[in-house]
């Protein structure tokens, strides 16, 4: 090998997967500084621009080095020395964790969340926080209080959202994977926008302990990886029952040997780009190749999920956002009185978006209404839940483009109800508490620019290593 | 469309101080929005309120909290998060006022 193709080689560390790294490690090839070092240099040089992280940790090489002196002393984990980034409303004890918001700006976390603690434990490196829409709100990362994130694809374009720092950070290889969390699609969407794979476990199967809540029902926190095997390193790493979080489960089904893939093509009838239904059909045809028959199902109040959606997560996120009162940490600004201290801080604290959930939230569930929206949307919940669950019962996994279209353009859509459609196929699961994974299925065209586009994949509850295969079998060779 | 009034009745509630440009903007984006969940208001199910999932015992042991809690040993990290701090004390308005 010539000097200058090994050195070709060398420099692009950061462009591993998390799977070649841990080889690389654990046979002594690469160090976990050298691979830290690597996508530090590459945030130095893209950062700018993607706008992924808020904060790259100064301690970065020196938790690396930490790493690699555990495995000196004969350690081994497959995320021994990963280079992680992690979204911006997950807690690192003493690092800040702002959810992208200006209410909690200069707030630093005081524990560490259950999954930072469990990649802490398997020598995981963290390298910043990443960007994301406030407090999870939003499918684009344009509604950060600190400037949207940017799509490695077509910088003109959104990276998707909430976890839109994450997705880019992953796709621009500066990390080798990364944590998001998941509300009604916030892994799953930007991982298809930025061509990357995004796991939406089973609720419950990563804990919420250290998570700032957004849904508390809904909520999940979930792994970004260029490859469903990085994705699946990840969620074994995070995964687990854990006293902290009550709702929390140890569940782990064993892999379906069905190769059936349900398809609820009613739901494809409209909203839906062409060119984003040719991919579909695509990858569909190439896991038939593969041994997989695919089936038609029926989900008929699927057309619902979306609408029931938008009045349960505003409405839970209204009460957890209640907290932020300015009385024990984050902004506090004064006003005429103490409630209108909480107003003015609140008013102030919070973006458009958030303002426009909470306010949301709090109509649905006040007096006279609940019955017709919070009530009833339960209700949906529940309905969909039945039909998942009897479609599931004909296929191992149902299959659904991620998201209708690719990204679009930065500022491109003003009304946020147009935002919330790009939720249409992700958010059933959060309603539903199944798991689903997004996989990249090649790329559409729009305006010269190559965008890719994701297909999401169904499992019942536990099941996400039959997840793993299908997965596994979909993606591209790379 | 929702009333200003109904707006505003919504912002005192959710403890948000809004400019009345927004109050304005609200009413119509809220409206909207409630348009669209609305259609489950129109579905042809019951209203389910009382949706429960399997019960099982959440409940940890009934023991000192040193080890479940993840703040334990965490005081001044909590202290240091205080908007106005007086030594180890968190200051806070009065709560009663005098009516003037």
């Amino acid at each position: 090998m010539s000097c200058a193709r090994l050195f070709k080689k060398m420099s692009n560390l950061n462009e591993l997967t998390i799977a070649e790294a841990s080889k690389k490690l654990a046979s002594g090839e690469v160090t976990s500084v050298a691979l830290t070092q690597e996508c530090l240099d590459a945030i130095a040089q893209r950062n700018g621009e993607l706008n992924a992280y808020l904060e790259v940790f100064d301690d970065a090489l020196a938790q690396a080095k930490i790493a690699d002196e555990r495995r000196a002393k004969g350690e081994s984990h497959p995320l021994l020395g990963i280079p992680l980034a992690i979204k911006d409303n997950i807690l690192i004890e003493g690092k800040r964790a702002s959810a992208a918001s200006k209410i909690l700006e200069n707030y630093v976390a005081t524990y560490d969340a259950t999954a930072i603690a469990k990649l802490k434990e398997a020598g995981a490196v963290f390298l910043g926080r990443t960007n994301m829409d406030e407090f999870a709100m939003g499918g684009s990362n344009e509604n950060s209080a600190f400037g949207p994130a940017r799509n490695p694809h077509d910088v003109s374009r959104v990276p998707g959202g909430s976890s839109g720092g994450s997705a880019s950070a992953t796709a621009g290889h500066l990390a080798l994977g990364a944590l998001g969390t998941d509300t009604g699609g916030s892994v799953r969407e930007p991982a298809a926008f930025c061509g990357v794979v995004g796991l939406k476990p089973t609720y419950g199967a990563v804990s919420r302990s250290g998570i700032i809540a957004m849904g508390s029902s809904l909520d999940q926190v979930g792994p970004f990886g260029k490859t469903v095997e990085d994705a699946e390193l990840l969620f074994n790493a995070i995964k687990g029952r854990d006293a902290l979080d009550s709702t929390s489960i140890d569940a782990s089904d064993p892999v379906s040997n069905e190769k059936v893939i349900g398809v609820p093509r009613a739901l494809f009838q409209k909203g839906i780009d062409p060119d984003v239904l040719e991919r579909f059909e695509a990858a569909l045809k190439n896991l038939e190749g593969k041994g997989y028959q695919i089936i038609d199902v029926e989900l008929p109040s699927a057309p619902l999920a979306l609408a029931a959606y938008y009045v349960i997560m505003p409405a839970e996120a209204s009460s957890n956002l209640a907290r932020f009162d300015g009385v024990r940490y984050g902004l506090a600004l004064k006003g005429r009185d103490l409630i209108d201290d909480y107003a003015t801080t609140r008013g102030q604290g919070f973006g458009p978006e958030v303002r426009r959930r909470i306010m949301l939230g709090t109509y649905v569930l006040s007096a006279g209404y609940y019955d017709a929206y919070y009530g009833k949307a339960l209700g949906v919940r529940d309905l969909l839940r039945r039909e998942l669950d009897a479609a599931l019962g004909k296929a191992a996994v149902i299959a659904t483009p991620t998201v209708p279209f690719p990204a679009w353009k930065i500022g491109e859509k003003s009304d946020p109800l147009s935002v919330y459609l790009a939720d249409i196929f992700t958010v059933t699961a959060n309603l539903t508490g199944n798991p689903a994974l997004s996989v990249p299925m090649g790329t559409v065209e729009r305006e010269g620019a190559s965008l890719p586009v994701g297909i999401q994949f169904t499992a019942p509850h536990g099941a996400e290593q039959t997840l793993f295969v299908v997965g596994k079998d979909a993606q591209e060779s790379r | 469309m929702i009333s200003k009034d109904e707006v505003l009745n919504l912002s005192a509630l959710a403890r948000l101080k809004l400019s009345d440009e927004e109050v304005v903007a609200l009413q119509k984006v809220i409206s909207s929005i409630l348009d669209y969940v609305g259609q489950v208001s129109a579905a042809p199910i019951e209203s389910h309120t009382d949706a429960k999932p399997e019960p099982r015992n959440v409940m940890r042991e009934d023991t000192p909290h040193d080890e479940g809690s993840p703040l334990t040993g965490k005081e001044e990290s909590l202290r240091a998060a205080f908007p106005t701090r007086e030594g180890d004390y968190n200051v806070v308005r009065k709560i009663i006022q005098k009516d003037e």
